[in-house]
């Protein structure tokens, strides 16, 4: 009996030991040295890859610098660590350094202002990144974040199928949907595939074409303009059209969508830049692929063949010990250092700090591209992207438009669909 | 007359075998084959899993390189052991005791407090996550073992299991121990564990599932490297523009494993545990 209850003591004694032990020296991690910074990114192969190549360049200069990378694994798990550190007020075990997605800055800072560290006034030049971009994280006049990758929308095909249907890459360029339209449907026809696939309750092609235009889901004074945007009816007609036509197919999830053009079943795809690299990962199709623009929306005076889509930006936080060193690391870095964006190129990471259009890198012919310099053609795209107003509710305009897409589709009418939409917005602003 | 009879019911009884048979063969091509394909993907490249390959691949030493040299495979392993062995030798501890005090020394009180109990299994996670990470990081539990395992050492359901169980344990062996000086906690340590050995089988299975699958909470209290786990781990590996799904795929391997062993070894007494529970 005697034995048993020691046993047990020894087991629960050695458990618990062994819980503190973890507890304290894991706990006691140091974070607080002046010349360590703590950045929580996602993706190690863009973003994190980015973010080491930035910590080289600076420890040149600064030895004693270090730059400590924690993976969060993807966004919308940063953004639940970071709502729930910031509800919960204990702000010291932010890191000191956060990746945010462009179109979520502005309501992060309004739902938890005091996450965020001013660093208009530091050595960081924001002349020195397209003016659309350093946009987004500007709030008040203020500068809350430093600008990194694009988002300058390609569209990029299959040139073998294309060639089968009798066309080039030319016959795709600087064209408008009605165009797009009728050429997708003769493809679509002699050879069966798909030109276009998009993920089924996302709003991304829809926005994508509404950037194209100059068109936003918000007017300039903030308010939701959703049910009297001619150009948004339009949008949602071209695209209701695609899928009926069958040129457009819907696929369930991401990886749904990635799969499928990886896998050739689908013919093409219009999204970010940073599409390329997932693009490049099916290497059996080397050679067999181009980029061009976007088609632009037909009877709309502002349209464009440019669009934006994602992005994002570094966002200093109210917990950084050494607010300096961070802005210096900017400055130095994705502020003004050209070896950073030529080195992260090949990643097929294309920054917004203006001057990189310049490099010599960028103008590099890429094999898989068949011979595309690819770099200088998204760079010439990104400066063509008309500026739109975001605002913070754009996550929340996004959902209700994609909702009011769904329902129409299932046959409901579109104005009453989008004005729907435009009363939750509306809602959740609180008007 | 009795020969038409026996014809029938062999014909009725074969004819039941037939479709039960053919069911059961449905059900289990449906069940294995993700298992299967899993690990047909894992030794295939990334263009191949995504064409829908059924034949193992050549690939599984570059993926498996490829995984080692991108990821800290046997550290979120090691941790991941950590973790949910911890949580499942402390919550076997507190919620067997829980249960078993629960029934044998139950007054309308208790019961009471028990149905309470029961309400907080509805809670969802999410609800409690803000306080709860207000609270460990209050007490710099942030990071560490202690912080992950802590909340979830008491679960309603393990205590209701232990409570069903404890239902068919007969008094009278209480009452003969007691009269033989058995302490109480005697009785527990030296009688009603060695009888219940399917029931905390089937606690192991479970808690241990739960402490290896977990994600939301770790996500959100480790922040170092070091700490991650290995659902964690797989999370990282499928966020990217790019994802390799063949290593993708040999992670996932690497980490039912342990969780196939574990099922495996205590199969028998995890249906007996479970079904003891339910009469």
């Amino acid at each position: 009996m005697k034995k048993i209850l020691f046993t047990l003591a020894c087991i629960t004694i050695a458990a618990s030991s062994l819980l503190m032990a973890s507890g304290q020296k894991e706990a006691t991690v140091d974070t607080s040295k002046s010349d360590e910074l703590v950045v929580w990114l996602w993706d190690m192969g863009f973003n994190g890859a980015t973010m080491q190549k930035a910590a080289e360049i600076y420890k040149e200069d600064h030895p004693e610098f270090n730059l400590v990378i924690e993976d969060q694994g993807d966004w919308n798990t940063l953004q639940t660590k970071l709502t729930t550190i910031a509800s919960s007020g204990k702000l010291d075990s932010l890191p000191d350094i956060l990746l945010i997605q462009d179109n979520a800055f502005q309501k992060n800072y309004m739902s938890f202002p005091e996450v965020f560290t001013d660093l208009s006034n530091t050595n960081i030049d924001y002349t020195q990144f397209a003016s659309g971009k350093t946009g987004y994280s500007v709030i008040d006049g203020k500068n809350y974040g430093v600008p990194f990758d694009n988002g300058a929308v390609i569209f990029g095909y299959r040139t073998d199928i294309l060639a089968k249907a009798g066309y080039t890459i030319d016959d795709f360029t600087d064209i408008t949907w009605s165009q797009w339209l009728k050429q997708a449907r003769v493809v679509l026809e002699k050879t069966g595939k798909p030109l276009l696939s998009a993920q089924a309750g996302s709003s991304d092609i829809i926005n994508m074409m509404l950037q194209s235009a100059g068109a936003s889901l918000f007017n300039t004074d903030g308010s939701p303009n959703i049910v009297n945007n001619d150009v948004l009816y339009k949008v949602a007609e071209t695209y209701m059209q695609m899928l009926d036509d069958g040129t457009c197919i819907e696929a369930t999830d991401w990886s749904g969508y990635t799969n499928s053009f990886s896998s050739g079943a689908v013919a093409g795809t219009m999204t970010g830049c940073w599409i390329a690299a997932t693009i490049q990962g099916a290497t059996d199709q080397a050679g067999k692929w181009k980029i061009t623009n976007m088609p632009s929306l037909d009877g709309i005076p502002t349209a464009t063949n440019y669009s934006n889509n994602g992005g994002s930006s570094w966002a200093v936080t109210s917990a950084c010990k050494n607010v300096d060193l961070a802005a210096d690391f900017f400055a130095m870095t994705f502020g003004s250092s050209m070896e950073l964006y030529d080195a992260v190129a090949q990643n097929g990471v294309l920054g917004t700090y203006l001057p990189s259009a310049n490099s010599s890198v960028y103008s590099q012919p890429n094999e898989f591209f068949s011979g595309q310099p690819i770099m200088s053609i998204i760079t010439e795209f990104a400066g063509k992207v008309p500026a739109i107003e975001g605002g913070a509710y754009y996550y929340d305009a996004r959902d209700a438009v994609c909702t009011a897409i769904t329902q129409i589709q299932s046959g409901a009418v579109a104005k009453e669909a989008f004005q729907d939409a435009q009363d939750t917005v509306n809602f959740m602003m609180g008007n | 007359m009795s020969v038409i009879n026996i014809n029938k019911k062999t014909k009725s009884t074969q004819s039941l075998g037939v479709g039960t048979y053919t069911f059961l063969i449905v059900a289990v091509i449906l069940s294995v084959f993700p298992l299967f394909w899993m690990v047909i993907a894992a030794t295939n490249k990334s263009v191949d899993v995504i064409s829908g390959t059924l034949i193992p691949g050549s690939n599984l030493a570059t993926n498996y390189k490829n995984l080692i040299g991108s990821t800290n495979l046997w550290q979120a392993m090691w941790n991941s052991f950590k973790y949910a062995g911890i949580m499942t030798v402390l919550s076997l501890l507190v919620c067997s005791i829980a249960g078993y005090g629960f029934e044998i020394y139950h007054d309308k009180h208790k019961d009471r407090l028990f149905s309470f109990l029961l309400l907080a299994m509805m809670i969802p996670f999410a609800a409690v996550m803000i306080p709860l990470y207000q609270m460990v990081s209050e007490y710099g539990l942030l990071n560490s073992t202690a912080g992950f395992v802590l909340p979830t050492i008491s679960t309603p359901f393990l205590i209701m299991l232990f409570r069903q169980n404890s239902r068919s344990f007969p008094h009278e062996i209480i009452d003969a121990a007691r009269i033989d000086g058995l302490s109480e906690i005697g009785i527990f340590i030296r009688i009603y564990i060695p009888t219940q050995k399917a029931v905390f089988a089937a606690a192991v299975t479970v808690v241990f599932m739960n402490g290896w699958n977990n994600y939301l909470w770790p996500k959100i209290i480790m922040q170092s490297n070091d700490s991650i786990s290995m659902p964690m781990l797989i999370a990282g590996l499928q966020s990217g523009y790019v994802t390799d799904y063949g290593v993708l795929m040999l992670s996932v391997l690497f980490c039912i494993l342990p969780m196939l062993i574990i099922f495996f070894a205590m199969q028998r007494y995890f249906t007996q545990g479970i079904t003891g529970s339910i009469k």
